[in-house]
């Protein structure tokens, strides 16, 4: 079904057109809302405020309960959805409402609250525009922040012309109609139903940002309030709105702060000389066990700005229909497993090409990315693996049989090899090679390369670790990073134990064979002295420096080898980073010519995760090529890994974008510092036939060594 | 700091004028009104009382301009065309307001109509919204807004339109001496 729904998302020009621009558009003005301000510091404010808050939750529902009570407020506090839906609709039936007016709430969406006082004859009327026009659609919101998207102003004057009255689509035409129309459902209703974006514990006052003004009449006009309120809403003090109201704005639309802030303490006397009711519903709905999981907790940092989505390569190009469910995008899957229960989001955590962007942005600084790993792993554990995960990763758990099986395909791949591209598959796998050429197998692997080179013999070593990629696919890599260490007076060591890093089983959230793989590596690497230990793809780097630690801690593996975990963490390093380092020193000097442009394209784990990003353009920079960005060059390629495999409709679309960026640039060589970037990226302009070099970075640095004997 | 206020409130779009007293700022709103409303409509500005009000003679402001209403209830204010009231803070750091109603009449003011004339008392303005925050007991407030600019959205293929439920119009009176 998923499949279905990405296909249908990937045809809908208007979608992903939509999205896209949004995104593109949205990345530069972010940038440009924040200037000025120290975004990590805010961040780390937000974090202080609110992982306080999941630590004393019970505390600060129990003052702001007592607080909002003695403002003259009408609390009700529940932990279950039901009695939400409950609350609300006594409360109409004993004030006799027959229409209600609601402004933006999340929180009604996750407990669908519309849809329950519609069976009890109540009228409700979303007056959010973009809610409105979902509402009248029949839909739901595509996006937290924008909910209609997905729609064009053609799709709203069907709409409009549809449910309520015809309407040309000229979209301050089309505003000034929603005016005219909710204006007369703003004085008549009886009831106004809003959410809350802080709730404050010490002055029981509920704050909420909006920008069309239709919350505040939502407030002020029908004589009962309602608010309903997550419990992740809260925050101690009243100066704790500041960080989040410099966040939110700028994070979600860009926007220096929006056009009403509204604080709500006290019910007051209503326009008809009448004592206003004010109630607020603050509802858990599973939220106090998030705050008791050691992991998760920190999912109560998100300030709901949706940024995540805004920056997600993935969401862009298909939305939050397909995306999420009540809650979309990254920060939605989570949320998702939580509200609705693990098994709601088995689909849409796949989604995720863990490619870390959501991460760099988020306010709360919530490791989305890791915490959609975890789903994966629980699902993996409670739903088990299909048969043919299981028997891929029984493979690659066995090291011997894993690589003479890669051994094997090198010659049984003769028959669709071409110039070391293979181009077209046969029967299922043809999706694969549909719009992008996948490397051969090497003929000989860099592990039989290695012992036939002849290096100095120096008392400086560095381990290498090649990875598979490297090993198998890209040999020539290795074999350039080798002449380069070697230049500089370092004999490279290759373990031949040394087994895959470990990387497609943790991203698939097999875990003992992740664990058992570090495990081996970790024996093979440290089996021979070396002043360091390195590694030419940023995804193994980051399974060394990182992810070893992590999986063999968490599948509580003994002491010792944790130890060692530790100890080779320290040692090792990102070549593109050795590389420089060396260049600096002087150890390695290059020729400069022939001078030539490039563009850079920065892989996902070397610039977010590892934080390399300078490095490599330096070091090409000082090798006498010239450097071009491309737009957007640290936006994910579309390889992911196995994501590739499993999504391809989704990571080609992705490449696309990137062989677009590229071309713009005009330049005629693409460098990167990731064999998994330069597989995909290569595959993408073999099958276009574009007349565009792809490198590793190693390789140009290699070709322009000044030699020791010149 | 008037000047920041100005410029940043100018960028989100609210018009910013300055006046050294009260005269010249009731000069201002007398020919607002004469130029945007007609005085044979009834009622198409409502205006809450404050202390700018203070000494000037009402009554014979409604007989000069008759459209003007002081008595505000929900039916006034939704057909007025104008809503005039005074603000209590203005913040240089994001060019916005502060108002602070314990009487829902002020707040309607710049809830319904089309056009919200703000006024501003020079001394008001404070640096950022933390300045506001240590001003203020929230807990004797009510309700609160901060206001800045006219109402906005962009759901419709997420272009700009200003003007939705809100004012289309912020026009921002600062007074100094007052």
């Amino acid at each position: 079904m998923i499949k279905e729904d990405i296909k249908k998302a990937l045809q809908n020009a208007n979608l992903s057109g939509a999205l896209t621009r949004f995104s593109e558009a949205y990345a530069v003005s972010r940038k440009k809302a924040y200037e000025g301000l120290d975004f990590e510091a805010i961040r780390e404010k937000i974090v202080a405020i609110k992982s306080y808050v999941a630590e004393h939750l019970d505390e600060l529902i129990e003052q702001f309960i007592n607080a909002a009570k003695q403002n003259g407020a009408k609390v009700f506090f529940t932990r279950n959805a039901d009695e939400v839906r409950n609350y609300i609709i006594e409360l109409a039936k004993k004030n006799n409402v027959k229409s209600i007016v609601k402004s933006k709430s999340m929180a009604t969406e996750e407990i669908h609250l519309n849809k329950y006082l519609k069976e009890q004859g109540i009228e409700v009327n979303e007056t959010d525009l973009g809610e409105w026009i979902i509402q009248l659609a029949g839909q739901r919101p595509s996006h937290m922040v924008l909910p209609a998207i997905h729609l064009t102003r053609y799709d709203v004057s069907e709409i409009f012309t549809k449910k309520v009255e015809p309407v040309e689509p000229d979209i301050s035409q089309m505003v000034k109609f929603a005016r005219k129309q909710l204006r007369r459902k703003f004085l008549s209703a009886d009831m106004g139903i809003t959410g809350a974006n802080i709730a404050i514990a010490e002055t029981g006052t509920v704050v909420i940002f909006t920008n069309e003004g239709n919350a505040r009449l939502t407030m002020a006009l029908p004589k009962i309030h309602v608010a309903v309120v997550g419990v992740e809403k809260l925050v101690p003090k009243f100066e704790d709105i500041i960080p989040i109201a410099q966040a939110l704005p700028r994070s979600a639309t860009a926007q220096l702060i929006t056009s009403y802030i509204s604080f709500i303490t006290k019910p007051y006397t209503h326009i008809d000389g009448s004592q206003k009711e004010f109630h607020i519903i603050l509802f858990d709905n599973n939220r106090s066990q998030i705050a008791k999981d050691p992991k998760f907790k920190q999912t109560l940092q998100c300030i709901r700005c949706a940024s995540c989505l805004n920056v997600c390569p993935v969401f862009r190009l298909i939305g939050g229909h397909v995306f999420g469910h009540v809650y979309t995008g990254g920060i939605g899957t989570i949320l998702t497993a939580w509200t609705e229960g693990l098994k709601a989001s088995k689909d849409i955590q796949s989604l995720c090409i863990q490619c870390g962007n959501c991460l760099r942005v988020c306010p709360g600084k919530i490791n989305i990315p890791e915490l959609i790993l975890e789903i994966r792993k629980k699902l993996a554990k409670e739903e088990g693996l299909s048969l043919a995960t299981k028997t891929i990763y029984s493979v690659v758990n066995n090291r011997k049989l894993f690589h003479s099986i890669l051994r094997a395909a090198s010659k049984l791949q003769k028959p669709f090899e071409n110039k070391g591209y293979i181009r077209h598959l046969p029967f299922f796998l043809s999706e694969l090679t549909q719009e992008r050429s996948l490397p051969a197998i090497a003929d000989v692997p860099f592990r039989d390369r290695i012992k036939k080179i002849k290096q100095p013999k120096t008392d400086k070593k560095a381990v290498f670790f090649a990875g598979c990629l490297i090993d198998f696919a890209y040999p020539e890599i290795g074999e350039a990073l080798v002449k380069i260490l070697n230049t500089a007076g370092i004999e490279v060591v290759f373990p031949q134990e040394q087994t895959c890093c470990g990387a497609p089983a943790r991203y698939s959230g097999v875990m003992d064979v992740a664990a058992n793989n570090a495990k081996q590596n970790i024996e093979a690497l440290l089996s021979t002295d070396a002043d360091f230990i390195v590694s030419a793809c940023p995804t193994c780097t980051v399974a060394l420096k990182k992810h070893f630690i992590e999986d063999l801690n968490e599948q509580k593996s003994s002491p010792s080898i944790i130890d060692s975990a530790i100890r080779l963490s320290k040692k090792v390093f990102d070549a593109s980073e050795i590389v420089n380092r060396l260049i600096k020193e002087g150890k390695i000097k290059l020729e400069k010519l022939p001078e030539k442009t490039f563009t850079y394209h920065d892989p996902c784990h070397l610039i977010r995760t590892l934080n390399i990003s300078k490095e490599p353009r330096e070091s090409l920079e000082i090798a006498g090529l010239k450097l071009v960005e491309m737009f957007e060059s640290d936006v994910c390629c579309g390889m992911g890994g196995s994501y590739s495999l499993k999504f391809p409709e989704i990571s080609v679309r992705m490449l696309k974008r990137k062989l677009e960026n590229i071309q713009k640039t005009e330049t005629k060589l693409v460098c990167t510092d990731c064999p998994g970037c330069v597989m995909q990226i290569r595959g993408g302009i073999d099958k276009e036939g574009l007349d565009i070099e792809v490198r590793h970075s190693l390789q140009i640095i290699a070709e322009r060594l000044q030699e020791a004997k010149k | 700091m008037f000047e920041k206020f100005k410029e940043k409130a100018t960028a989100i779009h609210s018009e910013v004028y300055f006046f050294s007293n009260k005269a010249e700022a009731l000069d201002f709103i007398k020919n607002f009104i004469k130029q945007n409303t007609s005085n044979k409509t009834a009622k198409e500005v409502v205006w809450h009382d404050s202390p700018f009000l203070d000494g000037v003679n009402k009554d014979k402001l409604q007989e000069e301009l008759p459209q003007i209403e002081f008595n505000i209830e929900l039916n006034s204010a939704a057909s007025a065309k104008i809503g005039i009231n005074q603000v209590d803070y203005g913040i240089a750091e994001t060019g916005s307001l502060v108002e602070i109603s314990s009487d829902i009449s002020k707040r309607l003011c710049s809830t319904l109509p089309e056009i919200h004339i703000a006024i501003l008392p020079m001394k008001q303005i404070l640096p950022d919204m933390g300045s506001v925050l240590r001003e203020i007991d929230i807990r004797q407030i009510p309700y609160m807004t901060i206001i800045s600019g006219p109402s906005r959205t962009a759901d419709i293929e997420r272009v700009l339109t200003i003007g939705v439920h809100g004012p289309e119009r912020v026009i921002i009176l600062c007074v100094d001496n007052f």
